[in-house]
């Protein structure tokens, strides 16, 4: 299936889809003003690829500076659809890159992985 | 305006450690471009990066609240493009960041509620509050956003929040004015 990019806007970030390598990256800022709507395309080509996928090692690298309540529902789902990969013989890298002077960002990370615990989950510390 | 009340009002901004005041028209756009000029503004202030990113994180929260549910716009301006005002300042170590938007009364009892519900949590509550909110799918009619914007506000302030509502002026029947402050 194809790659997919979108590139980061001020309020948007960048996402970097490289299906074809088996490696993910959504990094930057994310407070769009309807968070559904901007991730509805991520998260259909999201799940059109792990349901395709099987047997792979994949790669996900968050690196988020900031992102708002509605965007931190949909991180929560993308996690839970990671974890689920897992059923299909994948194993699942999150790399969680966060300021190391953040730890809201942090906490976030570390809480949600512990609630996917298949997911090969490590923080990143990554200085601003 | 006179001069001389000009005068007293820088007197009063800087009494009052306002950092950055803006009343009118919200938008995405908007909001983005004044985030990025008060996050610009804070470092050059030499904010810690934590008060820095919980100033910011605020005023998304409540100008997209005001974005998502501001009530009244077309009766006020005969547009529907939502808005409000807002004011982030400093007092001592603190920072503060109040909004006001109006709201339909038909909702102000709920939000009374919602609010007067985070202002009776310690911040352990609303820390456990936000983690059982983000993982339950639960949605009210009214919440357009993930319902977790007021928790966020709560979650990110070093007090309890505070608010009031007010009849709005010659419109009291079916506005009122919210104030919303949270200090961090």
């Amino acid at each position: 299936m194809e790659d997919l990019y979108i590139a980061p806007e001020r309020d948007k970030p960048e996402i970097d889809f490289k299906f074809s390598q088996h490696h993910l990256v959504l990094r930057g800022e994310s407070f769009p003003e309807n968070a559904v709507s901007f991730y509805a395309p991520v998260v259909a080509a999201l799940m059109n690829y792990l349901g395709r996928t099987h047997d792979t090692d994949i790669t996900v690298d968050f690196e988020l500076r900031y992102f708002n309540s509605s965007s931190t529902k949909i991180l929560l789902n993308v996690f839970r659809m990671l974890d689920q990969a897992s059923s299909n013989h994948n194993r699942v890298h999150v790399n969680w890159r966060h300021d190391p002077d953040d730890d809201t960002v942090l906490e976030f990370g570390n809480d949600i992985a512990s609630d996917f615990i298949t997911l090969k989950y490590q923080a990143v510390p990554v200085p601003a | 305006m006179q001069t001389e009340i000009y005068r007293a009002f820088r007197n009063f901004v800087a009494e009052q450690g306002v950092i950055f005041y803006y009343n009118g028209y919200l938008s995405q756009p908007i909001v983005a471009a004044i985030g990025e000029a008060l996050r610009g503004k804070l470092e050059a202030e030499d904010a810690s990066g934590k008060a820095t990113r919980k100033v910011f994180s605020t005023f998304v929260e409540m100008m997209q609240n005001i974005i998502h549910y501001a009530d009244g716009a077309e009766a006020l301006s005969g547009t529907a493009t939502p808005f409000g005002n807002v004011a982030v300042g400093r007092l001592g170590e603190r920072y503060y960041i109040v909004s006001g938007n109006s709201v339909a009364n038909s909702h102000v009892e709920r939000l009374k509620s919602r609010l007067d519900a985070l202002r009776a949590m310690s911040s352990e509550e609303i820390r456990a509050e936000y983690r059982r909110k983000l993982r339950t799918e639960e949605r009210d009619d009214n919440s357009k956003g993930a319902g977790l914007g007021f928790l966020t506000v709560a979650r990110e302030a070093s007090e309890p929040i505070e608010y009031f509502f007010e009849p709005y002026p010659g419109l009291g029947e079916t506005l009122s004015f919210f104030t919303l402050k949270a200090t961090v």
